[in-house]
């Protein structure tokens, strides 16, 4: 091969087909197999963390996105979330909320709380810009990763991706039965879905490497943890 | 934005350099180096290895099988409601997105970073079409402004300085701010704020593409990927074909080595898992994904076996990082979308060696890049199989050199292979040199000698190997013999001040 045939748009001409078939025609001559079957990719045996580590809690993954800017704290009982929930209205100015209408935020009272507190609840539904509006977005979480301080949530109906990424606050309540070991195995279980891996809020460092917190997504990721024991009432 | 340049002149990019730029991109890299080898080190150096070989033999088996796993692909992202166009040149895949546009009577465009749409010039053709495009990419939105293009591959305005940007704020956007990244980073962002929800069309590229499930996997920090993918009515996102992974099993892998081989993260702010569209309107996000599969002279790399290699490349830019070449001259002298020793890899297979058959020499071949490459690129092997096809092609200036080369290495080895041959050289030499000595350097010496003497002098010709040599043997045995005598001469002194040390204590 010269350097005519290495340049675009050049090689073998296909006359008649279409793009599709011409691009699959090339790359198989490209390649020149003799199998045509297709080997199952190479088995890996190293986990997506390293593998001596043990396995990590709740803790780890508050520390996690602490150090990369998040506001975590770990809520024993329904009393301290309703106060988590005033402390945080007040201190982020917290005017308009909108959250997911899953069964777990539902069981939490988290709507009934924030309005009680006179803040005005947004449908999760509601058009952009109205969600562009809100303060505040609640959401639950599918798995997290302590080891890197990453939340998983995966969109359905009643759980649309944008509540977590147009509010300026987003909040995040999760327990401990979400927590995994590694990517691969949380990778496993949301396989296929229209997901988003959240890990710290939004940042960016485009300007001579200085970091600077809160871009086009939430300044501010709060990460509420329940206990154990924790039994909504 | 650059579309399909003209030849790269790599080494007369290099004579134009601004003077501030290698300061700016060595203090870029050093930061994101640091933070790499932080994030390395908390990995395991030993786990990372064996991480940096799975990810090397799970890439290169989609690419040996790449075939199958598109049309997995594209069974898979259309059974999710998407639709997967394919363009074999960079103007076909311009003609697609112009015409969905067109078809969707799209007005406004954001758009989030991607080199494949940067390969294409996608941005220059549709604001010809009359759409306006606007870059969402706090990096890419700076260089926009700046009527710039990207120098680096995850940091697209490295090479300016915050004092530039402010000003360029000040000029181009009308407000006055203090040269202050978190401030001009609020202020880029406020102004995009509106854009996103207005826009009628999100345009992004692909980090990974998973056939097994037919997903699109976007890796970014700042939210305005996930905003171009979800907020606009129609979403297109333009991926070159060599961007499958074959299931979510490997995108773990590729998950842990990519952020932090990039940018020292163990995970970057927010990794969106892209699969089908919200047909039934249920879901939020795009009722309308567009797959464009780019191969743009990809098919051809594959042909050979070990430039096929380039393709295993997930644009992490640490090879750019960690390059001698690129820390001194900057992105921009590569002359084309992708700089460092990727671009001087990749550049000249998809525009052709008569284009950028320079490139390849733009490099020490020292071999960082390959030790840092997390997909394990044999880098340096691919350089010199580009340089051995840049000189066979023999075209132009290459051409003329590679004769000059032949000549000059022909009377070489017949001068090195007669001992008296060799020998009159040395001696002649001395003679010759003598209308360019200055204090025992030769400053300057005629063409094409100069160019060595262009950046540094040449040392004299003192005198014959030979008799260096016997010189230099006698010279060290004596110093041998002197220091043997010294060393013995000491001993023995410590010896009686042992001695007499020992007498006086008993």
């Amino acid at each position: 091969m010269t350097h005519r045939s290495l340049a675009a748009g050049s090689g073998a001409s296909f006359p008649g087909a279409g793009a599709r078939d011409e691009i699959l025609f090339k790359v198989r001559g490209a390649l020149s197999r003799r199998n045509d079957q297709l080997s199952p990719p190479p088995a890996w045996s190293v986990p997506s963390c390293p593998p001596e580590c043990p396995q990590p809690g709740m803790e780890r993954l508050l520390r996690e996105i602490d150090n990369l800017g998040g506001i975590t704290r770990q809520v024993k009982t329904r009393s301290e979330l309703r106060s988590a929930l005033v402390e945080l209205a007040i201190a982020q100015g917290i005017q308009r909320a909108t959250l997911w209408e899953t069964r777990e935020l539902a069981e939490l009272r988290i709507g009934e709380t924030l309005q009680g507190l006179g803040i005005r609840l947004v449908s999760p539904h509601a058009d952009k810009s109205q969600l562009a509006e809100c303060d505040l977005g609640v959401t639950g979480v599918d798995c997290a990763l302590p080891e890197t301080g990453t939340l998983l949530l995966c969109s359905s109906a009643v759980r649309p991706l944008s509540v977590s990424l147009l509010p300026r606050v987003h909040l995040a309540i999760l327990g401990a039965s979400v927590l995994r070991r590694d990517l691969a195995q949380a990778l496993a279980e949301v396989r296929g879905r229209r997901a988003v891996c959240i890990t710290g809020p939004s940042r960016t460092a485009d300007i001579e490497m200085t970091l600077a917190v809160g871009v086009h997504g939430p300044r501010v990721l709060a990460v509420w943890a329940l206990g154990t024991d924790f039994t909504p009432g | 934005m650059k579309t399909s340049p003209g030849k790269i002149h790599f080494r007369r990019n290099t004579q134009n350099i601004p003077a501030r730029i290698p300061g700016a991109v060595q203090s870029a890299t050093k930061r994101f180096l640091a933070l790499r080898d932080a994030a390395v080190n908390e990995y395991g150096a030993e786990h990372w290895q064996e991480l940096r070989q799975i990810g090397h033999d799970l890439r290169l088996h989609t690419l040996e099988h790449l075939d199958t796993y598109l049309e997995v692909l594209e069974k898979n992202v259309e059974s999710a409601g998407g639709q997967v166009q394919w363009a074999r040149t960079a103007e076909e895949a311009r003609n697609i997105v112009r015409e969905i546009a067109q078809r969707r009577n799209v007005r406004r465009v954001v758009k989030a970073k991607s080199m494949a749409t940067e390969e294409i010039g996608l941005n220059k053709d549709l604001q010809s079409a009359g759409i306006s495009v606007l870059e969402t990419d706090l990096g890419e939105f700076i260089v926009q402004l700046a009527g710039d293009s990207p120098s680096h591959i995850t940091g697209p305005a490295l090479h300016l300085r915050k004092e530039d940007i402010a000003e360029l704020f000040h000029a181009r956007l009308g407000v006055v701010a203090p040269p202050d990244a978190e401030q001009l980073s609020r202020i880029a962002a406020a102004r995009l704020r509106h854009e996103f929800l207005v826009a009628d069309m999100g345009i992004s590229g692909g980090n990974f593409l998973v056939a097994d499930t037919g997903t699109l996997v976007l890796v970014t920090n700042e939210g305005n990927g996930r905003m171009c993918a979800t907020l606009p009515p129609v979403y297109v996102a333009v991926v070159g074909i060599e961007k499958i992974i074959p299931d979510w099993q490997s995108l773990a892998v590729m998950l842990t080595l990519l952020p932090r081989n990039a940018t020292g993260q163990k995970m970057t702010a927010y990794i969106s898992l892209i699969g089908g569209v919200n047909a039934a309107s249920t879901e939020d996000g795009a009722t309308e994904f567009h797959l464009v599969l780019l191969d743009n002279g990809r098919s051809e790399i594959l042909r050979h076996r070990i430039l096929r290699e380039t393709l295993l490349c997930i644009r992490c830019g640490a090879c750019l990082n960690i390059c001698p070449v690129y820390n001194n001259v900057g992105g921009h002298v590569y002359g084309w979308v992708y700089s460092g020793p990727i671009g001087a890899i990749l550049t000249p297979q998809l525009l052709g060696l008569r284009k950028a058959g320079e490139l390849p020499f733009a490099s020490t071949l020292c071999g960082a890049c390959n030790d840092i490459c997390p997909v394990k690129i044999p880098i340096t092997e691919i350089l010199l199989c580009l340089r051995q096809r840049a000189l066979e092609s023999a075209t132009g200036a290459i051409g003329s050199q590679q004769t000059m080369l032949r000549l000059g290495a022909q009377a070489t080895a017949l001068a090195l292979a007669s001992s008296r041959l060799y020998g009159w050289g040395a001696q002649a030499l001395r003679v010759i040199q003598l209308p360019f000595l200055r204090n025992g350097w030769l400053p300057r010496l005629p063409p094409p000698l100069n160019r060595w003497t262009n950046s540094r002098p040449l040392p004299a010709f003192r005198t014959d190997f030979r008799k260096w040599w016997r010189h230099r043997n006698h010279g060290s045995s004596k110093t041998w013999r002197t220091r043997a005598r010294s060393i013995v001469n000491k001993a023995d002194q410590a010896a009686s001040a042992l001695r007499a040390w020992y007498r006086r204590r008993t």
